[in-house]
This record gives C-alpha cells, sequence and structure tokens, in this order.
C-alpha cells in the first residue's frame, strides 16, 4: 500500500464515520450527521466488533467507555475483549488503544500514565483485562501497578474463565462450574477450588477506591466507573461479566443471569475505599442460588437428580452466597430504591434511579 | 492481501466496515405494537395505555384528547362502567389493576372545568347529514363520530331531555345528573350536532321516512320494554317490572307501598342492584337480591360472573342488601292474586351433550321465602312499535361487527341484543360512524384492530416499582341518600401518580433499557420519534440478533420474530 493510497483510504475512511478533518487540507465530511453519530453518549467501543451473542463483557466495555470518555487511553491485555475489538485492519476503538501481552497491561498502563504526566496532560488511563489476566497471569504488575499509585483505572471484566482460548478455568473460576479444564465427571463435580476473592487483596493495597459491579445493573456500573474516574490514584473495578458460550446459557439471558448472581448473593456488589468496606447493594429478598444456577449449563451437573453429589454441591454454593451476605452484610432492610430490586426499576423515560 | 508494516495502526471505529448482522440466523428484535389489555377489554375502544402514558409525561389534556378520540363522555363513564378494563389488566397480577375509571372520571370532569376543546373541526355546510334516533350513550357517541369523520348529525330523541338511560335508569348516586348534564352539553354545542327533543319513533317521525330524507340512519333507540316475566306462567297483579319502578322513582320519587316490606329483587344486572339500593333506603324492611350467576371469587368463572359494576356489589353488601347467588325463583305463592313468598331453587350452569352450557336446577335445594313485593329485573328488549322487518325477534342482533341491518341502516347499542353496557354503546356509535363514512364515500368497512394482546407473561417485571393503588374516599353507609354521590374523586396529583403505575403493556416506555443494554451498539436512540412511535431503530447491520433487549424489554414492544433472509 502506497503512502497516497493510505491517505485516500484514511480520507474515506473520515468521511464515512464523520470523524473531524485532521488537518485544514482534508476535505470536509460531506453530509449531515448520521443517527449513528448523533447518539446522546460518547461511543467508546463501536458496532462491528465481533463478540459473541449476548456477549456479557462487549456490554460491560461499552459502559464503562461511554462513562470514561472520551480524554482516556486504553491498555488492554490479551483476552477475548483485545481479540474481538480489534481484527486487523479493523478497530472497534474510538480512543487511543494499546493492546498488551496477557501479564503485563498493569505495567503498559503505568508507563502510559507516567508520559501522560511528563507531557503534562491530564488524560486518564484505563486499563483492561480479563479475569485471566487479573486474576492470574497479570496479577504481579497489577500489584506492582497499585503499590506504585499509579493514577490508572484498572478495569477487569470477569467472566470466570479463559473464554478466549476454550473455557479453561481460571482461578475466578467458581466452585464447581465445569470448565474444559475442570471437567465435571466422575472424579470431580466441576471445578474443585473456590473463586479466588481478589476484591480483598486488591483492598489491602490501601487503593482509593476497588469495587465490584454487575452488567445488570448499568446504572450503577456507570456511577462506580465515574466515582473512579474522579479519584486521583489508582482505582480497580471488577464486573461480572456473563458469558453465554461458556457459561452455556441463552444469549439473551445475559443480564438475567447476572441479575440473579447479584440477587443471590454469588456476587456481591461492594465498594471498598482505603481498605474500608464502604457501600454495598443490599439484596431485598436473597433468592436461592438454585435460581442463578439452573440457568447455566455449566452448572447443569448440580441438578442431576441421580447423583447424590450434587445436592452437597448446590448447599455448599448456598453456604458461599449466605457466607457473602453475612460478611458484607447484604441483607436489605426492607424496600431501598438502590436495593437489588429497586435499582432495576424504571418509568417512561428511562431509569428510576441513577443518574443518565 | 493486506500487507502489515511496521508503524501502521487501525483507525477508530472502523469495525463499523463489518457488518455483524449477517451473523444472525434465527431470529431478529421487531418492535410489535400489541394491544395492552385494557385496551383490548374496552367495550368502547378507549386505548388506556396511550392516554395513561401522555399523563406519565405530564400532559393532562393530551390525555383527555387521546381518550375522547374513541370516548366522548369519560366523565359519564369513569362514573357508571362496569370497568372490564381494570379486571383485565396485567397489573393486577403485581399489586392491584390501575384505578383506571376514578383516572377516566378524573379527566372527564377536568376537561369540563378547564373547557379543553374537543378534537373536531366543524363539518362543511353541505356534509352529507346522518340520522340518529335516541340521544342516549350509543346515540351521542354516534352523532360525535359523525361529526369528527366529517359529517353531520342530527338526533331524534323521544323524551324531552338527552342522555337515555344516563337519565332515566341511572340513580344520581352514581352518575350526578351536574356531572352528566356538563358533559352531555359540551358534546351537544359541537357544530354539525343538531337535536330534536320530543320526537318519537312511529308517532312523529319513520324509519323510512328518515331513510329517504338523510344520508344514513343510525338507530339506538335503546330497550325500553322489559323482557315477559313469569313464574311457571303466574304473574302477579301487581307486578312492578325493575326498570318501569326505577324510572317512576327517578321521576317522581315514590315506591309502590308494598316496598315498605320484605322485598326480593329478582336478576342480576345494575338495574337490579340499583333498584335493590334504592328500595332499602327509602325503607324496605328488607331486599334480596335472588341471582342465577355467581359472585365473584376465585374459583367464579368469568361466564358465570354476576354482571355488575364490581364496587356496587361492594356498596350494595355494605348497605345491608342480602344477595343470594346461584338461585332462582321456582313458585310464586300466592294469596288470591298478590304475592305473599317465593319459593327458590339452587341451580348452575352446566354443559350438556352439545358442549352449550344451560341451566340445571337442583331438585331439593326448594326453600320457601315469605316476601310482600317481587321485583323481576331480568332485562329489557326493544319496544317493538315503528322497526317492523328490522328487528330479529326481540332485538337487532344485526350480523356483523358495524351493526348494519340494511344499507345505509345501523343498530347500535343495546338494541343490537347482546350489549349492555354504556360503553358498549358509546363503542357501538364510533364502529357505526366509521363504516357510514366508509359507506357513504363509497369505500369498503373499515378493518378491525386485529393486534395481538399483551400478556402478562410477554412482560418482564423486574423493570416494575411496586407502588399501591390509590385509595378512593366513599361515602359512609350512613350518609347515603340519594343524590349524594358515593364514590368520591381524585386530584391531579392522585391522577398522575396513579398513571405512572401503567406497565406500558405492549407498547414503548423509553426507558433506555434496550439502548443501554444492546453489546453491539446496534439500538440507535432518535431524537425524533422513530417511524413506529418509539424513540429507537434497531440498526439491522449490526444487530446479531442475541434477543436481549426481547429479554430485557419491560413491556413487550420489542419481540423477536424469525429471521427471513
Amino acid at each position: 500500500m502506497t503512502k497516497s493510497d493510505t491517505s485516500t483510504r484514511l480520507n474515506e475512511l473520515r468521511m464515512k464515520h464523520g470523524r473531524p478533518p485532521a488537518s485544514p487540507s482534508e476535505p470536509k465530511a460531506e453530509r449531515t450527521e448520521t443517527l449513528r453519530e448523533a447518539q446522546p453518549r460518547f461511543r467508546g467501543l463501536e458496532s462491528g466488533h465481533r463478540a459473541c451473542q449476548g456477549c456479557g463483557e462487549a456490554l460491560a466495555a461499552r459502559l464503562v467507555m461511554e462513562s470514561a470518555g472520551p480524554d482516556v487511553m486504553v491498555a488492554n491485555a490479551t483476552g477475548c475483549l483485545e481479540v474481538f475489538t480489534t481484527p486487523w485492519p479493523q478497530s472497534a476503538w474510538r480512543v487511543p488503544w494499546i493492546h498488551s501481552l496477557f501479564e503485563n497491561s498493569a505495567a503498559v498502563a503505568s508507563g502510559m500514565e507516567a508520559a501522560m504526566k511528563a507531557k503534562g496532560k491530564n488524560t486518564k488511563i484505563l486499563s483492561f483485562g480479563g479475569d485471566g489476566a487479573t486474576y492470574d497471569i497479570g496479577f504481579q504488575s497489577l500489584s506492582g501497578m497499585l503499590e506504585r499509585h499509579h493514577n490508572v483505572l484498572y478495569v477487569t471484566y470477569d467472566n470466570e474463565a479463559y473464554m478466549n482460548t476454550g473455557i479453561q478455568r481460571s482461578s475466578s473460576t467458581p466452585h464447581a462450574a465445569t470448565t474444559t479444564t475442570s471437567p465435571a465427571g466422575k472424579e470431580r463435580m466441576g471445578k474443585r477450588h473456590l473463586k479466588k476473592d481478589l476484591l480483598s487483596i486488591i483492598a489491602a493495597h490501601h487503593i482509593p477506591y476497588a469495587a465490584a459491579a454487575s452488567v445488570a445493573y448499568p446504572q450503577d456500573l456507570q456511577r462506580k466507573v465515574r466515582y473512579a474516574m474522579g479519584v486521583e490514584g489508582p482505582t480497580f473495578l471488577v464486573i461480572h461479566s456473563p458469558c453465554p458460550l461458556g457459561w452455556r446459557h441463552d444469549s439473551a439471558l445475559t443480564i438475567e443471569v447476572a441479575r440473579r448472581a447479584v440477587q443471590c448473593g454469588l456476587f456481591p456488589l461492594v465498594e471498598l475505599e482505603r481498605g474500608a468496606l464502604t457501600n454495598i447493594m443490599p439484596i431485598r429478598e436473597p433468592r436461592p442460588v438454585a435460581d442463578y444456577l439452573e440457568l447455566q449449563g455449566r452448572f447443569a451437573h448440580l441438578f442431576n437428580k441421580d447423583d447424590y453429589r450434587a445436592q452437597e454441591e448446590l448447599d455448599h454454593l448456598q453456604a458461599l452466597a449466605d457466607h457473602n451476605i453475612d460478611i458484607y452484610g447484604l441483607r436489605g432492610d426492607g424496600v431501598d430504591p438502590v436495593d437489588t430490586t429497586g435499582m432495576s426499576h424504571v418509568k417512561r423515560g428511562g431509569p428510576l434511579m441513577g443518574e443518565r | 492481501m493486506t500487507q502489515i508494516t511496521r508503524g501502521t495502526w487501525a483507525e477508530a471505529g472502523t469495525s463499523l466496515d463489518f457488518k455483524t448482522g449477517n451473523w444472525r440466523s434465527t431470529q431478529r428484535p421487531v418492535h410489535i405494537h400489541a394491544k395492552a389489555p385494557c385496551h383490548g377489554a374496552c367495550p368502547a375502544g378507549e386505548d388506556q395505555q396511550a392516554w395513561f402514558a401522555e399523563l406519565q409525561m405530564g400532559h393532562p389534556e393530551s390525555a383527555w384528547r387521546s381518550l375522547v378520540a374513541a370516548n366522548p363522555l369519560p366523565g359519564v363513564t369513569g362514573r357508571v362502567c362496569p370497568h372490564p378494563c381494570e379486571t383485565a389488566c396485567n397489573r393486577v397480577q403485581l399489586d392491584g389493576a390501575l384505578a383506571i375509571h376514578n383516572v377516566e372520571r378524573w379527566l372527564g370532569d377536568e376537561a369540563v372545568l378547564q373547557g379543553w376543546d374537543y378534537p373536531v373541526t366543524p363539518p362543511a355546510k353541505d356534509a352529507p347529514v346522518v340520522a340518529i334516533v335516541g340521544a342516549g350513550p350509543g346515540g351521542l357517541s354516534a352523532a360525535y363520530h359523525c361529526v369528527r369523520l366529517g359529517l353531520r348529525a342530527e338526533i331524534f330523541e323521544a323524551l324531552p331531555e338527552a342522555g337515555g338511560l344516563l337519565r332515566s335508569a341511572i340513580p344520581p348516586t352514581r352518575l350526578p345528573r351536574t356531572a352528566l348534564d356538563a358533559e352531555l352539553n359540551r358534546l351537544l354545542d359541537l357544530p354539525g350536532i343538531t337535536l330534536n327533543l320530543r320526537q318519537r319513533l312511529g308517532r312523529d317521525i319513520s324509519v323510512e321516512g328518515l331513510r329517504e330524507r338523510f344520508a344514513a340512519v343510525l338507530l339506538s333507540p335503546g330497550c325500553e320494554s322489559p323482557k315477559p316475566w313469569s313464574v311457571k306462567g303466574a304473574v302477579p297483579a301487581d307486578l312492578h317490572e325493575g326498570l318501569a319502578l326505577l324510572r317512576d322513582f327517578m321521576d317522581h320519587g315514590a315506591l309502590p307501598d308494598a316496598a315498605k316490606g320484605d322485598v326480593i329483587v329478582h336478576g342480576g344486572g345494575n338495574t337490579a342492584m340499583d333498584i335493590c339500593r334504592i328500595m332499602k333506603r327509602a325503607g324496605a324492611k328488607s331486599v334480596t337480591l335472588i341471582t342465577a350467576s355467581g359472585l365473584p371469587g376465585p374459583d367464579t368463572a368469568p361466564d358465570d360472573l354476576i354482571n355488575v359494576v364490581p364496587r356496587e356489589l361492594e356498596e350494595a353488601q355494605e348497605e345491608g342488601i342480602e344477595i343470594i347467588d346461584h338461585a332462582t325463583v321456582s313458585r310464586l305463592i300466592m294469596k288470591g292474586s298478590r304475592v305473599t313468598g317465593v319459593e327458590i331453587i339452587a341451580l348452575r350452569k352446566e354443559r350438556g351433550k352439545d358442549g352449550r352450557k344451560r341451566r340445571v336446577e337442583f331438585e331439593g335445594t326448594e326453600r320457601v321465602i315469605s316476601v310482600d313485593m317481587v321485583v323481576p329485573c331480568v332485562g329489557e328488549q326493544v319496544a317493538p312499535e315503528a322497526f317492523e322487518g328490522l328487528l330479529n325477534g326481540a332485538y337487532f342482533w344485526p350480523d356483523n361487527l358495524y351493526g348494519r341491518i340494511a344499507p345505509r341502516t345501523f343498530s347500535i347499542g343495546d338494541a343490537r341484543g347482546n350489549r349492555g353496557t354504556v360503553a358498549a354503546a358509546i363503542g357501538d356509535g364510533r364502529i357505526a360512524a366509521e363504516a357510514v363514512a366508509a359507506e357513504l364515500a363509497g369505500e369498503e368497512d373499515p378493518v378491525a384492530d386485529a393486534r395481538p394482546e399483551m400478556a402478562f407473561d410477554g412482560l418482564n417485571t423486574a423493570y416494575y416499582a411496586g407502588a399501591v393503588r390509590v385509595p378512593v374516599a366513599k361515602l359512609p353507609v350512613a350518609e347515603r341518600t340519594f343524590d349524594a354521590e358515593i364514590e368520591g374523586g381524585i386530584g391531579r396529583a392522585e391522577a398522575l401518580a396513579e398513571a405512572q403505575r401503567c406497565l406500558s403493556c405492549g407498547n414503548c416506555l423509553a426507558c433506555d433499557n434496550c439502548w443501554t443494554m444492546c453489546p453491539d451498539n446496534a439500538v440507535i436512540k432518535t431524537t425524533e420519534l422513530a417511524m413506529d412511535g418509539s424513540h429507537y431503530v434497531f440498526d439491522y447491520d449490526y444487530c446479531k440478533g442475541c434477543g436481549l433487549c426481547t429479554e430485557e424489554c419491560p413491556t413487550g414492544f420489542i419481540q423477536s420474530v424469525p429471521e427471513t433472509s
């Protein structure tokens, strides 16, 4: 491709997507704004990405970009998000974006932040990774980034296994879930070990803000992003993002599955500042964990009536949920407009609670 | 093949070149305006969901305009209608139906108070004139809709005042005359409507004469003659039929002497209920209603339920009316030609050999009650005079939706044979007017609204906040008179708050869920209304057909349909 070819192509793309001309010599787009361009929100992550149908991670990343952008740069660890958003020569991102390795997105983000600081710019650096890149492989560089107190918002999209490479267990995979490397069968009922309590480890770094959010509660999620954006220093967000392929549920049920995870207590929505618990989303009426598990193929073996171990594991997961409710004090006290029930409510024109 | 050279990068947002819409293999989301069940159940054809949407946006006047597009008398129906809309309301399964009739009544009264103009334009001077027989709710509705459709209407009423049974048979405790007159007069003042009073069909005018003089004739004579009533051939000499008794009482406020004793009312409609309550209030020792239907309860089949306004039934029971359901009068016990007692027997509707239900009396359940008076209220039929050759038995029984019984001749309301509510008459008036307008313009009959109804299981209730129905004040039993309205009104704030309870079944709530939750950015929000009246459009270039928006749409407005190509 020659240089003139490239610039012609760039101009074509600019015409098409309505970007402002890069220089005065560049022709302006000779048309009015399309509906897509006129959306009343920042389109940091555009359509045309290759995420599966009903992808919770694509949804979560879009919601984060809406609230964080536009003055941001992204360091993205290897994983689904990186793969499905950037198939060469295209990109779904509309902000500066760098692909790092699996293990070093926090380190790359640290460097980006230092560079911005050196240039005297206030551009916020975001660092994205999946649970594999965060809980397991990139944990060391993440810890370093937090310890060095870089002004970076680290977001982990937690879909509870290595989905990109074919659903291998990670340290975030919940107990008893079946994956290709923790298959349910004669020997074991899915994953033997427990989900790593990453948020507590992060909070132990004494950082200004660490929180858990869920795609089932977009208003809550976006409030947490906005809050973190306003904090000077390292902040951390873990977002529960169902994966229809890996969790084996209907692609239409992504939100419902995520909502039940929160409502049963298995994925508590908590906020920690300087290591102390400062806010929780109360659960109005805790649902049984079975309500959450039954929607997902990865837990189907827990509903096998002929296997005596199934009930034991169901009870184990229920006990884990009850434990979360206990230690975080999640049980609501009556009706609260921002509890796990009230936070979903809408009225004509938008959400009942939360800002837009 | 694309060469990846050092130092190149992908341009921002270029993934838009890749149309993921071709991944859709099985389903695509579409906007489907389903009928809300209230709309489906409304005999007047009101779209309650549509006018509640206007109220939710804080626009009472637009709400009233939307309402009167179907029903010009909301102040009346808000008071007298048995509101099947509330029975059908999906919110019943959450925390109680919307108080639709209370809000409707408030809108009607507010329109009178504020002088909101009916959304009609004066018809042309040479517009065809439609003759309407009877100025009851059906005739008035027909006249109004004729004017809305650019025709002129001339009404012929036998009585000295318009209103039909709204005036002659509905007690002021349910429909105060000030409220009735206010709404009626505003309607009759509309340009293009002429009212001729004291014009009785058969005496002053004839159907044939009207058909010659006018472009079309709409017959809404109502039912004036009581259905013949006897018990195995026996009829008391001093028989007072319910509707006549009610009319007499409304005219000169007196009841026969026997009404001071023990009274049995036989029937199961609103007239029966009204007569029971008036007699009790006028000093009857006891009033007992004998009805073949059942009282409301969890096990009562819809076709077995007593056909009265539910709150009327409740109020009657408060006032001490005794009701014996699933029973009929099987024998009159006479002393000479005067009745001294009745024998009643239990019965039920049972399915027969042909699968059709009929009433079966159960032998051995007879019992005798001593009474001073028996009032039959088993319904009325069309007074047959002046309708030679048009009636099919006791009623018109038109064989089509529009009520057409001959070219350019239509029947409306109770006289059709299977109606029985003010709202149904109002609905008939509209449908007949629409059919007349089409017929006069040489067009086909208007098509019925065949949209599907949105059932409760089509909603996603996770998105609706709980809210209890607005409480409405009611006159205590001790303070009830013959004139004071029993059910209280609600105010603006209460009406607007109640409107927020509407689930918007089957129609867009503009809640942003689809726009917020689409993982593929394939839902586009529009600042202007989209073609289908919502604020969103699907970008099928990118929609992968995951079905998430369908699942998370609270109202069922988004539905997944099979992908065709």
